[in-house]
């Protein structure tokens, strides 16, 4: 029944991202296209982030927070920022509303990520007679990325694709894109820092997740509105 | 838009076939990633002239129990994990014999029988408890090896990770809830092929010749001594009998007897007018198969030079007395010589040496001590040994209980000294005389650390002898200490009698696994495909609106009003 197990998981894990994409209205404008090419450049800024974290980066032997390297890995995770600049902007989309685009994006960028860091240990781990609930957590994880991926994505459409915003949401919108951006540090600095398990670290990720999501909906509602 | 539909249905029949490949695939690969990996040791597998013995299976993929199962619970597809400190021989004994279905056995050893143990054991401390201990497993050890059992046992020592799994086995019995397929619990999985009978096992006996000084007026042969002890063991996990008393005790003893002879015999002034001849014979649980056929092969000559042979059986663990087992009646001149000499050392020592008489039947192809099979072959020949009663078939070689921790040096140096000053009264012909050439401080001092060191060595080695293969390393460490203290050296490799068939497969890797029951994966199905559903109305609800929600599922009808 093990197999069941992985299959269970891997529901948990890719499921959501079936489920947005046929529940939005994102599938009657056929987005697929503009989330496929937002995979591929996830792909490109992974492949990029690895080249910079093998050159710049040592490898500490014992597994405490330094904070050091943290702040290095922080400023490689930027590429991922600039990743999705380019993903939103200078990928020709067809004529696709704003929101639509953003959400696009952003679904094809949580996909390629589940993809990449939790399809293999899945496949090699979940289908083992060993119960673990390591699996089930990741899924979790995989979920809150999603939304986290969403609310970046939108925060990103806001700075560089809206062009009139009100003067007094600039700061807060700069500022939930930073929080969004660094959460993979935070989260690190909670496992290795603070000595968090697991299961709390993933409480706590989709407990933020939902936060972010919520303001970064209110500050695309407000923006929406035409301003002056 | 139905062009769109119609694409998003082929991308959809891909990843379809795509996931059946996937799944295909997964069928092909088998993993393992246990949360614990144990060695475990099999039940020895073995026929008596076709009649099987032992266990018969070697696979085993069940749920693990303990002994604290509900009773009238179907025990067939459960492995049983014993604690020896908890077993009722009783109980087994009533399992066993009334041919009840198990899915298998797993005993639990205390590490005080390992022979991996580094601790020094040799502590006295709990010495009531140890003994109490030895018996149980003697006695399971005797009753496996000659019950049929047609599922698979297996031994193993008790560590932290095992001791884990049964304090969880054991609470989970107690509530009443016995691990199977649909409660899940702990999963024990040893993969092993069947097990292959052992096709013409050779048993491989070593002799060491020490040539007397011969004189040139010496017209015929020398007379001989010799000295013999059987090397290999048999028990209930052939992995595990190393057999430290019977009989690593006697193999000790007879190298560091020819060590000190070695010595005698290197210079002329002392060596004496007797050939010494060292065996090391292997077959010995099996009726000294080995012994009768070394025998066997002499020269005719050199068997009528035998004065007599000493056989060394069990040395290592007595206090005061020795016992000389001889077939021939104590009125019989030569038994009486050598009983003399050895009864005046050994009072010299400061112990007793007392003399029994077991007659031959030879109809009875039973031999219970190796100094028979000389004798049939009108060989004077006795035996040196600590036990008191002849040992049954396959009783007293060397099994479970037969660890270091319960033989001491003392004993062994005690008896070696025995045996060569013995020896030395008849060779050089002082008779009654209180003279000590092995003193404890000349040169020719029996050596204790010569002792420790082979005793430790043999302690780690499983003797079983259809298990050691003809140029097996231990073997040849015998054949080099030889040697080494003798002036030739022969080896004969002999195929066992056809009486005994063994069967390969005597180690293995035990997985535990913990499994989740399949009432939990159907359960979290359940959850994630609600949670799924709840996730799918809420982004139609907040993106579309209720209105959509609704009509998604009201859609056929409204085309079925449209048609009308």
């Amino acid at each position: 029944m093990t197999v069941f197990h992985f299959f269970n998981c891997a529901i948990l894990t890719f499921g959501p991202h079936a489920v947005y994409y046929s529940a939005t209205p994102l599938s009657e404008y056929d987005t697929l296209g503009t989330s496929i090419k937002a995979a591929l450049v996830y792909l490109g800024t992974a492949l990029v982030k690895l080249v910079c974290l093998a050159t710049f980066l040592k490898v500490s032997e014992n597994d405490s927070f330094d904070p050091y390297q943290e702040l290095l890995k922080a400023l490689i995770g930027f590429v991922d920022v600039a990743g999705l600049y380019f993903a939103l902007t200078q990928l020709t989309h067809r004529n696709i509303a704003q929101n639509h685009k953003f959400q696009a994006v952003g679904l094809g960028w949580a996909f390629a990520d589940s993809v990449l860091h939790r399809l293999a240990p899945l496949w090699v781990g979940a289908r083992g007679l060993e119960f673990t609930w390591d699996y089930i957590l990741q899924g979790i994880e995989a979920n809150a990325n999603l939304v986290f991926s969403i609310s970046l994505a939108a925060l990103g459409s806001l700075i560089w694709l809206r062009k009139n915003k009100p003067k007094t949401l600039i700061p807060i919108i700069y500022a939930c894109a930073v929080i969004v951006a660094t959460m993979p540090s935070i989260t690190s600095y909670l496992r290795r820092g603070l000595g968090w398990h697991f299961p709390k670290v993933v409480g706590f990720e989709l407990f933020t997740s939902l936060v972010m999501a919520f303001i970064s909906c209110q500050l695309f509602a407000a923006c929406q509105k035409p301003s002056a | 838009m139905g062009s769109r539909k119609a694409r998003e249905r082929e991308m959809l029949d891909s990843v379809c076939s795509m996931i059946a490949l996937v799944f295909f695939l997964v069928t092909c690969v088998e993993l393992c990633d246990a949360a614990t990996v144990v060695d475990v040791y099999r039940l020895i597998q073995y026929d008596i002239s076709g009649a099987p013995f032992g266990s018969r299976l070697a696979k085993l993929n069940h749920h693990a129990g303990s002994l604290h199962f509900p009773p009238g619970a179907d025990l067939s597809r459960t492995v049983l994990m014993i604690p020896v400190r908890d077993l009722n021989i009783t109980f087994l004994q009533d399992y066993i014999a009334q041919r009840q279905p198990l899915g298998g056995l797993l005993f639990l050893l205390p590490r005080m029988f390992s022979f991996e143990n580094k601790d020094d054991t040799r502590t006295n401390h709990q010495n009531q408890e140890s003994d109490l201990l030895k018996s149980v497993v003697a006695e399971l050890e005797q009753l496996l090896i000659h019950s049929n059992v047609p599922y698979p046992v297996y031994f193993a020592f008790e560590d932290d990770d095992i001791d884990a799994v049964l304090a969880d086995v054991k609470r989970t019995d107690a509530i009443g809830q016995p691990a199977t397929a649909t409660t899940g619990g702990f999963k024990l999985v040893v993969s092993a092929p069947e097990p292959k009978k052992l096709i013409s096992p050779t048993i491989t006996n070593i002799q060491g010749w020490l040539p007397g000084l011969k004189t040139d007026g010496d017209a015929s042969q020398l007379p001989t001594i010799a000295i013999v002890a059987s090397y290999d063991t048999f028990g209930a996990a052939p992995a595990l009998s190393v057999g430290s008393d019977s009989n690593g005790s006697g193999i000790v003893a007879l190298l560091e007897i020819a060590r000190l002879f070695s010595l005698l015999y290197s210079n002329t002034k002392t060596r004496g007018r007797y050939n010494i001849l060292f065996g090391l014979t292997s077959g010995g649980p099996y009726n000294y198969n080995g012994t009768q056929k070394w025998l066997r092969s002499f020269d005719q000559r050199l068997r009528e030079s035998i004065d007599y042979a000493i056989c060394l059986n069990s040395i290592g663990s007595w206090d005061n007395e020795l016992w000389i087992h001889v077939s021939k009646p104590a009125e019989n001149a030569y038994i009486k010589q050598i009983f003399e000499d050895f009864s005046s050392v050994a009072e010299g020592l400061g112990f007793k040496v007392g003399l029994k008489h077991k007659k031959i039947n030879i109809s009875n192809p039973r031999v219970a001590w190796e100094h028979e099979q000389f004798s049939r072959l009108r060989v004077t020949a006795a035996t040196l040994s600590q036990l008191f009663t002849a040992p049954d078939l396959l009783e007293s070689t060397g099994g479970l209980v037969d660890s270091r921790h319960f033989v001491s040096e003392t004993a062994i140096i005690r008896s070696v000294k025995l045996v060569a000053e013995s020896l030395a009264r008849h060779i050089y012909g002082y008779q009654g005389n209180n003279i000590q050439i092995f003193a404890d401080d000349s040169s020719l001092a029996v050596n204790p650390s010569y002792i420790q060191s082979w005793l430790d060595f043999l302690s780690r080695t499983p003797r079983v002898a259809p298990f050691l293969s003809k140029n097996d390393p231990f073997v040849m460490a015998l054949k080099k200490e030889l040697e080494d203290h003798t002036h030739e050296v022969n080896v004969q490799h002999e195929v066992l009698d056809g009486m005994f068939t063994f069967y390969d497969l005597t180690k293995a890797r035990l997985a535990i696994y913990q499994v989740a029951s399949v009432t939990f994966d159907l359960l979290l199905l359940l959850v994630l495909g609600s949670y799924l559903i709840v996730l799918f109305s809420f982004l139609v609800i907040t993106t579309r609106g209720l209105d959509d929600l609704i009509s998604i599922f009201r859609r056929p009808p409204s085309r079925k009003v449209k048609t009308a």
